[in-house]
């Protein structure tokens, strides 16, 4: 993850990260007055942003997501709440690229375009990782902080990101990505390898995020919804404190998400970029 | 198209440190999150609301008004659903259930309402000198606040796109609000495009100037701890410590209640 600080060397890099904030948050304070669960989440279309920065700006773009969602909240309902959708929307813009390098083997064409099957396939799997991901955060702080129950708010996230995503992801991508590759403002083409770490484990890593993720939503949206009897889970803990045990019982799931993300590479990505500008220049 | 709540006022509030509002607003949020009991955060909710009628920022009420309202009815239908007590109310709601959900729900509008009134009393260059300050590297600092003065002139972009596809017999006021959210995703591309392609010329301009140049750097906004700021660090620290003890001495909290 090492990238996420060596980025701020670049000045292209602080220059994407506030762009795509001022873009995220510019196009979300529109959709402010669509609220699904008011105060804490609205229909929003611009939620494609995030996947999109992240594959094309790298930490970049998991920065300016982050960044951007904050200066949503600015704009009205900024609260302990913001805290996490810092976080799971830091997330919604990282694990794109991160994940995006752990799909395809060294040699194999890995530019972040949707030029194949198996790429669209990836594409739609990683925004369902990372909707996921980015639900599990919000809903996990919101929920420990007794602000709003967490099986509403994760499936509703979910839903929102994983919609934005999956409809008009491959159709920005598409359009957008001949564009910032002319342009050179891929992230692999402004860092290199140096600073980015190479996959110690990219296959466990994988593993694990996804348990992370998916395990995470799934456990608890049966924890919260009731589905599975809290008396067990809030065991230990006194009456009235099954709110406070999802919250523990969440906390390893997250954990698994951190760990697993730090066994993802990057540094493959990067490599690959600089074999092809080689190659560009040799023809 | 201001999307911002800063209101330029004299008052002693907007004369403040901003890091002595950013305590003020962490207090707030430590007072709003202490008490359940709705009696109790109604008195914290009234204390906000003083503090912004001294900062004359509560004209901005209005503009968050809807989500507030909203917020209040939503949180507290949803922990009647979530939550359950011991006393039957009516259906499937019991009081302590209800009452939770009115508590959860003054918590959330006075948090709400405390970062309305420091947004309302602070520049964004005041926030973000603010932050380094407090140890938040500069370029991170820088990012946000560019981002921050960025905003409004990315929603002239988009307002200016939209104009053009109006002329083109877009009609993006009509129908349902799936149908015009729907409309306006084809403007995402171009507002995206003109934005990104500043980037070059953005960083050399930069450079040029010498960001980055040298570790060390001076700033056009000076900050600077007054005893004024320290009067009202000591009355809000003592506050906090009032309303902890009367909180672990058992005030305040709201018995019965399974979430």
């Amino acid at each position: 993850m090492k990238e996420i600080f060596t980025m701020w060397r670049h000045t292209q890099m602080v220059v994407l990260v506030a762009l795509t904030a001022a873009i995220y948050a510019a196009t979300l304070i529109p959709t402010q007055f669509l609220p699904i669960i008011p105060g804490f989440t609205n229909i929003r279309p611009a939620n494609v942003f995030p996947f999109v920065f992240g594959l094309l700006f790298g930490p970049a773009g998991a920065w300016g997501s982050a960044i951007g969602n904050l200066i949503n909240d600015f704009f009205g309902t900024l609260g302990p709440g913001s805290i996490g959708g810092f976080i799971g929307n830091f997330f919604l813009g990282f694990l794109p690229y991160k994940m995006w390098g752990a799909f395809f083997r060294r040699g194999e064409d890995m530019e972040p375009n949707l030029s194949s099957g198996k790429k669209v396939v990836v594409f739609i799997a990683i925004t369902v990782l990372a909707s996921a991901v980015c639900a599990v955060w919000i809903a996990w702080l919101n929920d420990f902080l007794g602000l709003l129950p967490f099986a509403a708010l994760a499936s509703v996230i979910t839903l929102n990101n994983l919609l934005a995503g999956v409809v008009l992801g491959p159709i920005l991508l598409l359009v957008l990505y001949p564009r910032v590759k002319r342009w050179g403002l891929l992230w692999t083409e402004i860092m290199v390898p140096d600073e980015v770490p190479a996959a110690g484990a990219a296959f466990l890593g994988n593993v694990l995020v996804w348990a992370g993720g998916i395990g995470g939503l799934i456990v608890g949206l049966v924890l919260g919804l009731g589905f599975y009897d809290q008396g067990l889970a809030a065991a230990g803990f006194a009456t009235g404190a099954a709110g406070l045990a999802l919250g523990l019982i969440m906390i390893p799931f997250l954990a698994l998400i951190v760990i697993g993300s730090l066994m993802l590479g990057g540094r493959e990505q990067v490599e690959a970029a600089e074999e092809d500008a080689g190659h560009s220049r040799v023809r | 198209m201001d999307p911002f709540l800063y209101l330029d006022r004299d008052t002693f509030v907007h004369r403040l440190d901003p890091r002595t509002k950013m305590f003020l607003l962490v207090g707030a949020f430590v007072l709003a999150f202490l008490f359940l009991n709705p009696l109790y955060g109604l008195v914290v909710l009234a204390a906000v609301l003083a503090f912004g009628a001294l900062a004359r920022s509560l004209s901005n009420l209005g503009r968050i008004r809807f989500i507030l309202v909203a917020i209040a009815l939503v949180t507290t239908a949803l922990w009647c659903i979530f939550a359950s007590g011991e006393t039957p109310l009516f259906l499937f709601v019991e009081l302590e259930a209800l009452l939770y959900g009115i508590g959860v729900a003054l918590r959330i509008s006075t948090t709400i309402i405390a970062g309305m009134i420091f947004l309302s009393t602070t520049r964004n260059e005041e926030i973000t000198t603010g932050l380094v300050k407090l140890g938040i590297p500069y370029r991170f600092a820088f990012a946000v606040s560019t981002a921050l003065r960025l905003v409004p002139a990315v929603a002239t972009t988009g307002a200016t796109i939209g104009q053009a596809q109006r002329s083109r017999g877009l009609d993006l006021d009509e129908g349902g609000v799936l149908e015009r959210v729907r409309k306006r995703v084809p403007l995402l591309i171009p507002v995206f495009v003109s934005t990104i392609r500043s980037t070059n010329i953005f960083s050399m301009a930069l450079e040029s100037k010498g960001f980055g140049a040298s570790p060390t750097r001076s700033y056009f906004l000076h900050l600077e701890m007054t005893r004024r700021d320290a009067i009202v660090l000591v009355v809000v620290a003592l506050l906090l410590a009032v309303a902890l003890y009367l909180r672990f001495a058992g005030y305040g909290g709201l018995e019965g209640v399974t979430r």
